[in-house]
C-alpha cells in the first residue's frame, strides 16, 4: 500500500527542509526512551538484586554466614544502583532513537534511513525525510511508550521482597553455629597471641641452651600454624596435646629427683655444726652458684689450718651428706664424695679439684632445672589456651567422650610472714592439688600458716600440679584420637622457701587404665539411676566398645 | 546516433542496418553493432509487435542531473507508471499477482528472471503481454537438445548485393542476429538445451553483449531475458549449471492459480474477445524507471542486514544456522547481494516509500536467493527446500 500518493509529492517537496527538524521532532522520542530505560533497568536491577539477596539469605540458612544480611542489602542496594547508573549511563543516542522509533511505530526504517541522510540534498532524500517527518507526527511519544511496568514485573517484585522479608525475620538457625564458629575463631587468635607471648618469655631465658630454645620455639611456632589452621575444636586440642607432647619429650626426665638429691644433700649440710658447711647446704638449698662457690673457697681456706680430725669430721659429714644424694643425684654424691675424701686427705689441689666438681654438678642441676621450668611453663600455657578452647566451646557439636584423668601434681607456694613489732613468725603451709581439664589435671595448693611469738604468719599459695591423661577411643570402626576430659585430681601441695614457682606436670597415665575407670564409674551411676533397662544397654554397649579398643 | 565506425568486410552498411539504426538502436552502447537484419528461424517465434526502443516520446522526458537524482517529476511518473503497469499485467494474467509483482521487481532492478513452473500457466503470456505494455521487442526461443548458439545468437552468412548500377552483384558476409537481439527474450524451457546452447546465454545475460566470429556486438537496452523451466519432466534436461543460475537476478516461482481465479481465466480467455495489453510505457522509459530505482536511498543498517543475510546461507560462517551448515553445499554469491538491494528498492517505491526496510529485504529474500543456495547431498535427501533455508536464515539473523 502507496503511503504516500504521487499527486501528493509535489506538495511535500515544495516545503522547506531542514535536517534540524528530524532533530527536533525525534528528541521528545529520545527522552521518552531514555525515562523508560531508566525505569525498567531499575526495575529489573532490583529484581535482580532482591533475587541475589533471597540467594545469600538462603546460603546462610545452610552455611554459617553471620554477615549474610548485611551482604544482601548490599547485592540488593548494589544491583539497583548499577542499573540506573547503567540506564543513565546508557542512553539512547539520536540514531538509536530512530532506529526504536521505527520498530514501535512500524515505520520501515524510515526514520533509521533519514536521520542517516540527513545531511543529503538529493529531491529523494529530501522526499525520503519529509516522508519519515509526516507518518513520525501521527504518533505521541506519551501515548506510544508506557512507563508502567509489566504485571509480572511486580508480581515478582512483590514475591521477592516477601521472601526477602521471611528470610530476614525468621530465625535462622545457622547463627548460633556462625556465632560459635567465630567466638572459635577469636578464642584461637587469642591462644595464638599467648603462644606467641609464651615464645617471647622464652626467647628471654638465660638459662636455656639455644639449641633447646629453638626446639621449643619451633614446637611452638608449628603449633601457632596449625591452630590457625584448625577448623574446629577437636583439631585445636589435638594440634596442643601433640605440642604438649613433644614439649614434655624435651623435658629431662631426671631434673627433679637430681633437684631431690642436691635438696636432700643440702639440708643434710645445713644440719652441720660446721658453719662452712651450713654456708655449703644453704647454697645448695638455694641453688646459688656464686655463694656455693664462695662458701666452698671458704671452706677449702679453712681445711688448711684443721687438724686431721676435724678434717675427718668434716670429711664424714660431707660423705654423709654425699650418701643422701647418692640415689637421687649420682653427679652431685660424687662430687661431695670426692671433696670429702679430699679434705680427709689435706690435699689442696684435691680439694680444689673437689669443690670444681660440685660447682659443676650444681650448675648442670640448675641448668636442667631451668630448662624444665621453661618447659613446664610453656606447657602450662597450652593447657592453659586448651582449657580456655574447651571452655569456651562448651556447647560445640562436636562429639567429646568424657573421660576419667587422674593427675598428680605437686603444688610449689611461697609463703610470707609478716611480722609486727619485733617478734618473727614462720609460716607453714599446706596444699592440695585439683586436676581438671581433658587428660591434664590442674592443682591450687593453698597454705596456712601461723605465727609463733609475736608475730603472724600467712600461709604461701601453691599452684597446683597437673594430672594427665590421654586416651584413645575408636568409633565406629575408625581410629579416631579423643581427648578424655579428666576429672578432678587430688594433688599434694609443698611448700617451699625458694623463689621458684615452677610446676611439676604430672605423670601420664595409660588410656586403657583411665577408660577402665572411667568406664566403671559409668556402668555405677546408670545402675543406680532411674533410666529404662534399654536405655541401660545402651550405655553399657557404648563403654563397652570404648574399653575394648 | 549510433557509433558506424565499425563496418562489415565491405565496410558499407546495408538499408536494412540504417533502417535498424534509425528505428532506436542508436540509444545504446557507442560500440555497437551495425550488421544487423532481422532473422527468424523456424524455432523462434517473433511477436512482431517488436518496436524501437527508442521513441520520440520518450526522447522529451525529463532525465535527472546525476548529481541531484531523480527529479520530483521522474519519480511521479515511476509510480505512476509502474502502478499502471501491474495493473495492465494483472487484468490479463490472472492470478499470478505474486508472480507479476517479482517480474516487475526484476525488470524495474535491470535483471533477468528465471520462472519455473508447470506447463500452462500462463508464463509465455505474462511476458507477451509484459512486452506488449513496455512496446518492446520480443522474441522467444523453444529450447531443445538441438539448438545451436547460433541458433540464438546468430551467425554470419554470405548474401549477394546487387550494385543498382550493373547488372552484376556483388556477395559479401553480412551478420544474421538471432533472436538473443530482443529487448525481451523468453527462452522457453530453457533446460532442454545443451549446456553449450545455454552459455550462449551467457554473455548476453550479464554482458549485455554477444559475441560473433571476431566481433562483439552490444544487446539493445532495455534488455531482458526470461527463461522458464519445466520442474516436472526432467528426463532428457541438462540443468543449468550455478554460474548460469547466478546470472538470473530471480527465481520466480509460477504457483497453480486458484479457484475463483481459474474462474476468472474461463472468462477471459475462453470468450469471444481477445485481450491485449495496452501500451503503459516504451523502452527508454522503462529505462529511465530503471535509473530511478537506483537512486532509492539505502541506510547502512539495512545494507549490513543484507550483508547478514546472504553470509547466513554460507555454511562455513560462524553465524550461520545449523540446518545451513547442515544443508547448504554453496550459499549465494555477491550477485545474490545486489539482487537483494536492487529488488528491494524497486519494491520500497512500488511501496510508496522512499526508502529501503528490512521488510523489502526479506520480501525479495525469497526470489533472490532460492536459486543461490545449492543443497548438499543430505539436504537433497531429507527433501530440504532452499525456502525452508530462507524461511530459517530470516528468522535466524537479527534486524539491526
Amino acid at each position: 500500500m502507496a503511503t504516500l500518493m504521487p499527486t501528493r509529492i509535489t506538495a511535500i517537496t515544495q516545503e522547506p527542509l531542514d535536517h534540524e527538524s528530524l532533530a527536533v521532532a525525534l528528541r521528545p522520542w529520545r527522552r521518552r526512551l531514555s525515562t523508560q530505560q531508566v525505569v525498567y533497568w531499575t526495575a529489573r536491577g532490583i529484581v535482580l538484586g532482591l533475587i541475589l539477596a533471597c540467594l545469600v539469605l538462603l546460603i546462610a540458612r545452610f552455611v554459617p554466614w553471620l554477615t549474610a544480611p548485611y551482604w544482601a542489602a548490599s547485592i540488593g542496594v548494589a544491583c539497583a544502583v548499577v542499573a540506573l547508573g547503567a540506564a543513565l549511563w546508557l542512553r539512547p543516542s539520536i540514531t538509536s532513537t530512530a532506529h526504536s522509533v521505527d520498530r514501535l511505530l512500524a515505520l520501515h526504517d524510515r526514520m533509521g534511513t533519514a536521520w542517516e541522510l540527513r545531511e543529503q540534498s538529493a529531491v529523494l532524500a529530501r522526499l525520503q525525510r519529509r516522508d519519515a517527518l509526516k507518518h513520525l507526527k501521527k504518533y505521541t511519544p506519551a501515548a506510544t511508550i508506557s512507563l508502567r511496568l509489566r504485571r509480572s514485573t511486580l508480581v515478582t517484585f512483590a514475591v521477592l521482597a516477601l521472601a526477602a522479608v521471611l528470610l530476614t525475620i525468621l530465625p535462622n538457625p545457622m547463627d548460633a553455629v556462625a556465632k560459635q564458629q567465630a567466638a572459635f575463631q577469636g578464642q584461637i587468635a587469642q591462644q595464638v597471641k599467648n603462644i606467641d607471648n609464651a615464645r617471647q618469655v622464652l626467647a628471654h631465658q638465660p638459662n636455656i641452651p639455644a639449641a633447646e630454645k629453638q626446639k621449643i620455639d619451633q614446637i611452638l611456632k608449628d603449633l601457632e600454624t596449625k591452630l590457625q589452621q584448625a577448623k574446629n575444636e577437636t583439631e585445636a586440642q589435638q594440634a596442643i596435646a601433640q605440642a604438649q607432647s613433644q614439649l614434655a619429650q624435651l623435658q629431662n626426665p631426671d631434673a627433679t629427683s637430681q633437684m631431690q638429691g642436691q635438696a636432700a644433700a643440702a639440708s643434710s649440710l645445713q644440719n652441720s655444726t660446721n658453719p662452712g658447711l651450713q654456708s655449703v647446704g644453704n647454697a645448695l638449698s638455694n641453688n646459688d652458684s656464686k655463694s656455693l662457690a664462695q662458701s666452698l673457697q671458704d671452706l677449702a681456706s679453712k681445711v688448711s689450718s684443721m687438724s686431721a680430725a676435724q678434717r675427718s669430721q668434716l670429711a664424714q659429714q660431707l660423705e654423709k651428706a654425699a650418701q643422701q644424694a647418692a640415689g637421687q643425684n649420682a653427679k652431685l654424691s660424687a662430687a661431695l664424695h670426692q671433696l670429702a675424701k679430699a679434705v680427709a686427705d689435706g690435699s689442696a689441689s684435691e680439694i680444689a679439684d673437689a669443690t670444681n666438681a660440685v660447682e659443676a654438678a650444681q650448675a648442670q642441676d640448675a641448668a636442667n632445672a631451668s630448662q624444665n621450668d621453661s618447659i613446664n611453663q610453656a606447657s602450662n600455657s597450652l593447657q592453659q589456651s586448651a582449657n580456655s578452647l574447651a571452655s569456651s566451646t562448651d556447647n560445640s557439636v562436636t562429639k567429646i567422650v568424657q573421660g576419667q584423668g587422674q593427675g598428680q601434681g605437686q603444688g610449689q607456694g611461697q609463703g610470707q610472714n609478716q611480722g609486727q613489732n619485733q617478734g618473727q613468725g614462720q609460716g607453714q603451709g599446706q596444699g592440695q592439688g585439683q586436676g581438671q581439664g581433658q587428660g591434664q589435671g590442674q592443682g591450687q595448693g593453698q597454705g596456712q600458716g601461723q605465727g609463733k611469738g609475736q608475730g603472724q604468719g600467712k600461709g604461701g599459695q601453691g599452684s597446683g600440679g597437673q594430672g594427665g591423661g590421654n586416651g584413645a577411643n575408636n568409633s565406629q570402626g575408625k581410629n579416631e584420637q579423643v581427648y578424655v576430659s579428666g576429672q578432678k585430681s587430688s594433688g599434694t601441695s609443698t611448700q617451699s622457701g625458694d623463689n621458684s614457682s615452677s610446676v611439676q606436670s604430672g605423670n601420664s597415665v595409660p588410656y586403657s587404665q583411665v577408660i577402665q575407670q572411667y568406664n566403671q564409674a559409668a556402668h555405677d551411676a546408670v545402675d543406680n539411676s532411674n533410666i529404662p533397662p534399654d536405655e541401660k544397654d545402651i550405655v553399657h554397649n557404648y563403654f563397652d566398645s570404648l574399653a575394648g579398643q | 546516433m549510433a557509433n558506424n565506425s565499425e563496418s562489415t568486410s565491405s565496410g558499407v552498411n546495408t538499408p536494412i542496418e540504417d533502417s535498424l539504426l534509425q528505428e532506436g538502436y542508436g540509444d545504446l552502447d557507442p560500440s555497437g553493432y551495425d550488421d544487423v537484419h532481422p532473422y527468424v528461424d523456424s524455432r523462434v517465434q517473433d511477436t512482431g509487435t517488436a518496436a524501437p526502443a527508442a521513441q520520440t516520446e520518450s526522447a522529451s522526458s525529463p532525465v535527472a542531473a546525476p548529481s541531484e537524482g531523480p527529479s520530483e517529476t521522474d519519480i511521479t511518473r515511476f509510480m505512476e507508471t509502474t502502478q499502471k503497469l501491474e495493473q495492465e499485467l494483472c487484468s490479463i494474467v490472472v492470478g499470478q499477482e505474486r508472480v507479476i509483482r517479482e517480474l516487475l521487481l526484476a525488470l524495474l532492478a535491470g535483471g533477468h528472471v528465471l520462472l519455473e513452473g508447470v506447463p500452462g500457466l500462463g508464463k509465455t503470456l505474462l511476458v507477451r503481454t509484459l512486452a506488449d505494455a513496455l512496446k518492446l521487442k520480443f522474441a522467444r526461443i523453444q529450447f531443445t537438445p538441438d539448438l545451436m548458439p547460433a541458433d540464438i545468437v546468430g551467425t554470419t552468412m554470405v548474401s549477394e548485393q546487387s550494385d543498382g548500377s550493373s547488372s552484376g552483384s556483388k556477395r559479401i558476409f553480412s551478420f544474421q542476429p538471432g533472436p538473443i537481439f530482443a529487448n525481451i527474450v523468453l527462452a522457453d524451457e530453457v533446460n532442454r538445451a545443451t549446456p553449450k546452447t545455454q552459455s550462449a546465454l551467457l554473455e548476453g545475460m550479464q554482458e549485455r553483449t554477444v559475441s560473433v566470429g571476431d566481433r562483439t556486438r552490444p544487446l539493445p537496452r532495455p534488455f531482458f531475458v526470461l527463461a522458464t523451466q519445466n520442474p516436472l519432466e526432467m528426463e532428457g534436461t541438462y540443468p543449468l549449471p550455478e554460474a548460469q543460475l547466478d546470472r538470473f537476478l530471480l527465481k520466480i516461482m509460477v504457483n497453480f492459480p486458484k479457484a475463483e481465479d481459474l474462474l476468472r481465466i474461463i472468462d477471459t480467455t475462453v470468450g469471444t474477445q481477445s485481450l491485449r495489453a495496452r501500451q503503459i510505457a516504451s523502452g527508454d522509459e522503462l529505462q529511465e524507471l530503471i535509473d530511478i530505482a537506483r537512486a532509492v536511498p539505502v541506510a547502512t543498517h539495512i545494507k549490513e542486514y543484507a550483508v547478514r543475510l546472504l553470509l547466513a546461507t554460507h555454511p562455513d560462517q560462524e553465524d550461520a544456522p545449523e540446518k545451513v551448515r547442515q544443508y547448504v553445499r554453496y550459499g549465494g554469491s555477491p550477485r545474490g547481494l545486489q539482487a537483494l538491494i536492487m529488488t528491494s528498492k524497486v519494491r520500497a517505491l512500488l511501496e510508496g516509500r522512499y526508502n529501503v526496510s528490512a521488510e523489502d529485504v526479506r520480501a525479495v529474500a525469497f526470489p533472490a536467493l532460492r536459486h543461490r543456495i545449492m543443497l548438499n547431498f543430505d539436504g537433497l535427501a531429507d527433501g530440504i527446500t532452499p525456502e525452508h533455508l530462507i524461511e530459517t536464515i530470516i528468522a535466524d539473523v537479527e534486524t539491526a
